[in-house]
């Protein structure tokens, strides 16, 4: 059972929008700087190729059909996850593994910005007869019902959720790939109207473009092309109820979460505080009190505490534990089902010591979560370290 | 080539038009065709589980993969969370805030989501609520049969 190397990435966009390719010009844009990165020929040294998308955000029946050619992946081993890209990036790691394959590429990529009917693509995702009808005015409302479970259940007060979004949308502005980074304050936050009760619109992600490419690849393998390895040491998926029953959620939770966590962590043989192993930490925040909802199901806060270290500064860009020093999705915006493959870049490059004016001094250990968004209760984790830096 | 992209958006070419197909026939399922039939009654049907939990709206089958048995649902129903939507996804501010509750019966497990026509003030979790269904020759065997919950 071989260990598992990511050994390129690559990425285009993180724009609001990108009128100047179309989606499969932006998957050979990422794809071609990943393969670049990694130092390998996709037609000759990748085995199999992980596509992530999902039909009605192409706007394309069938769509995974559109997936090889723009990655390199004609007439080899192809095929597509419908959904986000760290669920790829599971696949990639069994592949490698099982030692089915050496090297494997993940792809993902979301332009929000093409499509005209997002509104009612999020509708479509609910249940037609039993949730879908109701005149709700905003998809994104299931997300409030959640944040206010959330603090009811925690006692998390209002100013924790404001102050996540103005940390993340402040520290965004050192990342090239956070448009909707901006010097927000807690006061700018909590002075503006609610958008969706208990949120204001600074605390709701905005949506961006972007395509990105990972290339994975076995031990022996990995260091024939780069000695820049970083280790996916674990990596975790889990589902809730799904969309079919969103009913039977359990609200104020994500414990598809902490289930991803849970076998991320078996897997990487994490054993005590998660919150002492990690350099550095990339997770959840397309709503401002997911941050603190997905530090507490991956077990970095105990159960209703993350908002106390949070106070602290814990989860500063100079705390003992930064949390999205990317300025996370509130400053990157959502990519679709290319937002976990983001996180998981950031990371990468934050462990080989290139994340430029953001980066984390000494960074070795970095958590990456990910929640594919409303209506879904889809979660993975990945645990990945480096030695790069040392 | 990929190094010669347009920048100008005045040079490139778009479709705005062009819409996504929507148009899909929906059929309920075996506990769906019931609980469509209670709804036109002006009645709430759940489902009781091996466990035990009784879950509304009432799926085929149970969380658990056992087939469950359907069982009326009596309440009282009671606001278990909310939330009030005051904009809509592309950041329009709304004429009207819309409340929008997990309303749970005492006599199941969970609740369902439902638009709140009660006052933002006097909004608590734990209040008892009561759904208010359409007239009758308006019903279709959909949740909108309901056409709100309000406080008793």
């Amino acid at each position: 059972m071989s260990r598992v190397a990511i050994i390129g990435v690559g990425w285009y966009g993180f724009k609001p929008s990108t009128p100047e390719v179309h989606f499969q010009g932006m998957m050979f844009e990422s794809s071609s700087r990943a393969y670049a990165d990694a130092n390998v020929d996709p037609r000759k040294d990748v085995d199999v190729f992980v596509d992530c998308q999902e039909d009605m955000w192409e706007g394309i029946a069938i769509a995974d059909e559109f997936a090889p050619e723009p990655i390199g992946g004609a007439l080899r081993p192809t095929f597509t996850v419908a959904g986000d890209g760290l669920l790829g990036v599971a696949h990639a790691y069994m592949l490698i593994n099982s030692g089915l394959a050496n090297v494997v590429a993940v792809e993902a990529h979301g332009k929000p910005s093409e499509i005209k009917t997002l509104n009612d693509i999020y509708y479509f995702a609910f249940d037609p007869l039993h949730l879908r009808p109701l005149p709700t005015g905003n998809p994104f409302f299931l997300a409030g019902l959640d944040a206010q479970a959330y603090m009811a259940r925690t006692g998390t007060p209002r100013e924790s959720l404001a102050l996540v979004a103005s940390k993340n949308r402040s520290q965004g502005l050192l990342n090239e790939r956070a448009p909707y980074a901006a010097r927000i304050t807690l006061d700018d936050v909590l002075r503006a109207p609610y958008a969706i009760y208990p949120m204001s619109e600074y605390e709701i992600s905005r949506f961006s473009d972007a395509s990105v490419t990972v290339v994975l690849a076995s031990e022996e393998v990995a260091r024939k092309f780069t000695d820049r390895i970083v280790w996916l040491d674990g990596i975790g998926f889990n589902t809730e109820v799904g969309t079919g029953a969103v009913e039977l959620h359990q609200w104020g939770r994500m414990p598809s979460m902490r289930q991803a966590a849970l076998m991320a962590y078996k897997m990487a043989r994490i054993e005590g505080s998660p919150s002492r192993y990690f350099s550095l930490a990339e997770v959840e925040d397309r709503f401002s009190f997911m941050e603190l909802l997905a530090l507490e199901e991956t077990m970095i806060a105990p159960e209703g505490q993350a908002h106390v270290s949070l106070e602290a500064g814990d989860y500063d860009f100079n705390g003992p534990l930064p949390v999205n020093p990317s300025g996370g999705s509130l400053a990157m915006g959502i990519q679709l089902e290319a937002t976990g493959l983001g996180r998981l870049v950031e990371a990468v490059l934050q462990l080989r010591g290139e994340a430029g004016q953001h980066q984390v001094k000494g960074a070795r250990r970095a958590l990456v979560a990910s929640w594919r968004g409303v209506p879904s209760y889809t979660s993975a984790v990945a645990v990945l370290s480096s030695e790069v830096n040392s | 080539m990929s190094w010669d992209k347009d920048w100008r958006t005045s040079e490139i070419i778009f479709w705005p038009e062009r819409e996504e197909v929507d148009k899909y026939v929906y059929t309920p399922g075996i506990s769906g065709q019931e609980l469509a039939k209670a709804l036109m009654d002006g009645r709430v049907l759940g489902i009781k589980c091996k466990d035990g939990q009784v879950y509304v709206p009432p799926k085929t089958y149970c969380p658990d993969f056992s087939q469950g048995e359907l069982v009326e649902i009596r309440g009282p129903w009671r606001l278990l969370h909310y939330t009030v939507v005051y904009e809509d996804l592309y950041g329009n501010r709304l004429q009207n805030p819309i409340v929008i509750g997990i309303i749970k019966p005492d006599d199941a497990s969970n609740g369902l989501i439902h638009i709140v026509n009660a006052e933002l003030e006097r909004l608590r979790p734990g209040m008892e609520l009561k759904p208010v269904f359409k007239p009758k020759d308006q019903r279709k065997g959909i949740i909108t049969d309901i056409d709100h919950f309000e406080p008793v």
